[in-house]
């Protein structure tokens, strides 16, 4: 509300300048036209026009209280010279622009305190009679005074309306405001939603993997039934569901406390074994782990293989798992070509993200020792 | 450019001038609502006055009674010219806020009947600018519509007028001393209205959007410390409804395995677009979402912060943050040089130094262009001091100010 105020203070003070500045000009170059008032009157109002014009922009730009003051005192001293020293006709209509837009442009600039209106409405009164005597008409209102009159009205209208409009408009942005924040957060919660089906988009992730290298060295048969499963799961995502189905492909996605370790290790291998790699299990064959733990456990399990079966050039694995009070552990060795440390980007997406970023997040970690020519070991911790 | 591209371009530029599709979806949209928000209420006005207006026409009318050589052309004309603004009001307080091109003409059409009829009526008294009454208002009858037309369209008609009234003032009127002031005044008159009109309505609707623009990103500061952008979830369902498509084509056999090349990289594509949204998407703090969202900081604000270290200040640092830059900026718009923000978060000290509550400092550095120590709004410095403690000084002649923000550790959390 504070700074809509502002905009709008900015915009009644550069009309206010626009409209005085039209006013001041127009009513400058009526009274030195030579004959519509005499050259001494034209001198000694002069410098008032100029302080008059200078102070209606200043009103343009600053906010402050002193240049309307200033403006005011000017351009009236103007008025009252004009309409005691050469009370023509001429003069009189010279005069209307100054008092009409001149002067009454600046009630543009302040904020209608009870002081000002009061202050204001004096001013019209005072620059109509002053208009009126200069005129010299012996109607009750002569048509400049009454120009005069309806400028002030004018303007004060156009002031008032201007400002009445601010804080309707300002209303309705801030009710597009609250429809917006609760949109963001619908945004942020949909892709929440979406971003934890993180097993789902695994499975799927693998299954596009394997369909970018053409699906080259599966069955089809084996490819067609995973990615008709896994299709189905993201048909259930985009209903609105989350989906909880038995197993996707390889995974077991069953939204259970605690899910044994054997089971679901017993599907990796057979994912695995479909797509080309032979995995050699040692070690526990059950453990019990809370489902995020689990979840982060598998993924990154099944990278490292997936890593072994991409890049290591050979067709076997071994996976020993071991736990103890704290931590279960796996241990993924295999004799292909090893890689040099040197040779590979921290940054690049791949082992730290996909491994170590998922399992620090369920506070366990990822360590990995290789060398050239002698084959990798991955080791993964997750607590219990 | 393929989608693969586009997101690569927009990782790039994360540091730098963001700019993606995306948001300039976004943003368009409020953008155009924008445009007519408030107006409707505005337009009232602007026939209010014209009404007004409209009464002080006719107590000229009466008064020139006398003078007038022949009374029937003038009476037409003010018959012309207030059944042409009731008629316009009741048209426009129905029509809603759009106005067709043909109705238009037709209203500039009646319009110009009426300043012919006054202009014939005045012809023999030699004093066009004197006795010119409903042809004056005529000139604030297009306030009417001056919030329904484009407002060149208005400058275009009220510039016609004025040639209009030139021409008759040259053809009848002597200039003289006591003519000539009177004949400045009158056309001045009848074209300031629609110049003035549409010079508030700009503002008044730049006003709308920029108050618009920071209401729509003032929601990023309640956000969490890393956030999805406004457009994420949309873009991630865009990519599973493709991958669920390529892969349901795979499932039935309507695309046969092994993949033809294309189809294969189409698979690689999405993989990776895919892989980066799980993994990347939530990288962004709200400091990043909140300049690329909003137009007028999106232009002028380059926003560097490595560690994502917005991301720890607490909503009330994040506000004053926010209406800072956002009033550094706002206030620069006319000028001609606009003013332009480097923010800089980080990076974090190395000092073992430590702070009370185990709170952590996060250094803020906010260089500016084209903004004197001297033209600074003082409600800058309020929103400043929310952040933290601040040091100002001058760099190129434009401020700079280093900011100490104190946030809690979020290690602690």
């Amino acid at each position: 509300m504070e700074l809509i105020a502002k905009e709008r203070d900015r915009l009644l003070h550069r009309t206010a300048r626009a409209l005085g500045l039209t006013g001041s000009v127009l009513s400058l170059v009526g009274v030195v036209i030579p004959g519509v008032v005499p050259a001494p009157v034209v001198g000694l109002t002069l410098p008032l026009y100029l302080v008059l014009i200078g102070s209606q922009m200043m009103v343009g730009r600053s906010t402050s209280r002193r240049w309307v003051a200033v403006g005011l005192v000017s351009g009236l001293a103007a008025l009252v010279i004009l309409a005691v020293q050469a009370p023509t006709a001429d003069a009189a209509a010279a005069m209307v622009p100054l008092a009409a837009a001149g002067l009454a442009s600046l009630s543009l600039a302040v904020s209608p305190t009870l002081a000002w209106l009061a202050l204001f409405s004096a001013l019209a009164i005072t620059s109509t009679t002053l208009v009126q005597r200069a005129s010299a008409s012996d109607d009750w209102i002569s048509p400049p005074a009454l120009a005069v009159l309806i400028g002030w009205i004018l303007t004060a209208l156009a002031g008032y309306w201007l400002a009445a409009s601010v804080p309707r408009a300002s209303r309705r942005i801030y009710s597009i405001g609250k429809a917006h924040r609760a949109e963001r957060q619908a945004s942020e919660t949909e892709a929440q939603r979406r971003q934890s089906a993180r097993l789902l988009h695994d499975t799927v992730l693998a299954t596009l993997t394997l369909l970018a290298h053409s699906g080259v060295g599966v069955a089809p048969a084996a490819l067609q039934q995973q990615a008709s499963d896994d299709a189905r799961l993201l048909r259930q995502l985009r209903l609105g569901a989350t989906p909880t189905p038995q197993s996707s492909g390889s995974y077991n996605l069953e939204p259970v406390e605690e899910t044994v370790l054997g089971t679901t290790l017993e599907s990796v291998k057979q994912r695995f074994g479909r797509i080309g790699l032979e995995v050699t299990w040692h070690g526990t064959g059950q453990v019990l782990l809370p489902s995020d733990v689990l979840d982060a456990f598998l993924l990154a399990l099944a990278e490292c293989l997936e890593n072994v079966r991409r890049h290591s050039g050979v067709t076997q694995a071994d996976v020993t798992i071991t736990d103890d009070a704290t931590t279960v552990r796996a241990m993924v060795t295999d004799s292909g070509i090893g890689f040099d440390f040197a040779g590979i980007d921290e940054d690049k997406l791949g082992f730290k993200e996909s491994v170590v970023a998922r399992l620090r997040e369920v506070g366990g970690n990822a360590r990995l020792f290789s060398s050239q020519g002698s084959g990798t070991t991955v080791v993964l911790e997750v607590p219990k | 450019m393929t989608r693969a591209e586009t997101a690569e371009a927009t990782r790039r530029g994360r540091h730098t001038k963001p700019s993606s599709p995306g948001v300039a979806r976004a943003w368009r949209q409020p953008n155009e609502r924008g445009a007519t928000l408030g107006t409707g209420h505005l337009g009232l006005g602007a026939s209010v006055l014209c009404v007004v207006q409209a009464f002080y026409g006719l107590a000229l009318f009466a008064a020139h009674w006398d003078s007038y050589p022949r009374t029937l052309p003038v009476v037409g004309a003010w018959a012309l010219y207030l059944a042409t603004i009731a008629v316009a009001i009741i048209i426009l307080s129905t029509l809603g806020d759009r106005l067709p091109l043909w109705i238009y003409g037709v209203f500039l059409l009646l319009l110009a009947g009426v300043v012919v009829l006054d202009f014939v009526a005045i012809w023999p008294l030699g004093d066009i600018g004197g006795y010119a009454t409903a042809s004056v208002s005529a000139g604030f009858g297009l306030l009417l519509v001056v919030t329904l037309r484009a407002g060149h369209e208005l400058i275009a008609a009220a510039s016609t007028l004025a040639l209009a009234f030139c021409t008759a003032i040259a053809l009848t009127t002597p200039l003289t001393p006591s003519t000539l002031p009177t004949q400045l005044s009158t056309v001045a008159l009848a074209v300031l209205p629609s110049v003035l009109g549409v010079m508030v309505l700009r503002g008044f609707r730049r006003m709308v959007q920029v108050e618009l623009d920071r209401v729509l990103v003032q929601s990023t500061v309640s956000a969490p410390r890393f956030a999805v952008g406004m457009l994420a979830s949309e873009e991630l369902a865009r990519l599973d409804l493709d991958a669920e498509e390529l892969l349901d084509a795979v499932a039935t056999g309507r695309t046969p395995l092994p993949l033809s090349p294309e189809d294969a990289s189409v698979a690689a594509t999405l993989a990776t677009e895919l892989r980066l949204h799980l993994i990347e998407g939530r990288r962004e703090t709200w400091l990043y979402h909140a300049v690329t969202e909003s137009e007028l900081l999106g232009k002028a604000v380059s926003l560097t912060d490595r560690g994502s270290l917005a991301g720890l200040l607490d909503p009330t640092q994040r506000d004053g943050l926010l209406s800072g830059v956002w009033l550094i900026v706002s206030d620069s718009v006319k000028s001609k040089a606009p003013r332009t923000v480097q923010l800089t978060l980080g990076p974090r000290p190395q000092t073992s130094e430590r702070l009370a509550g185990n709170r952590i400092a996060v250094p803020i550095t906010i260089t500016t262009t084209n903004l004197p120590r001297n033209r600074v709004d003082p409600a800058i410095w309020d929103s400043i001091g929310k952040i933290g403690r601040y040091r100002d000084s001058t760099h190129n002649g434009s401020l700079r100010l280093d900011i100490t923000c104190l946030v809690d550790n979020p290690a602690d959390r």
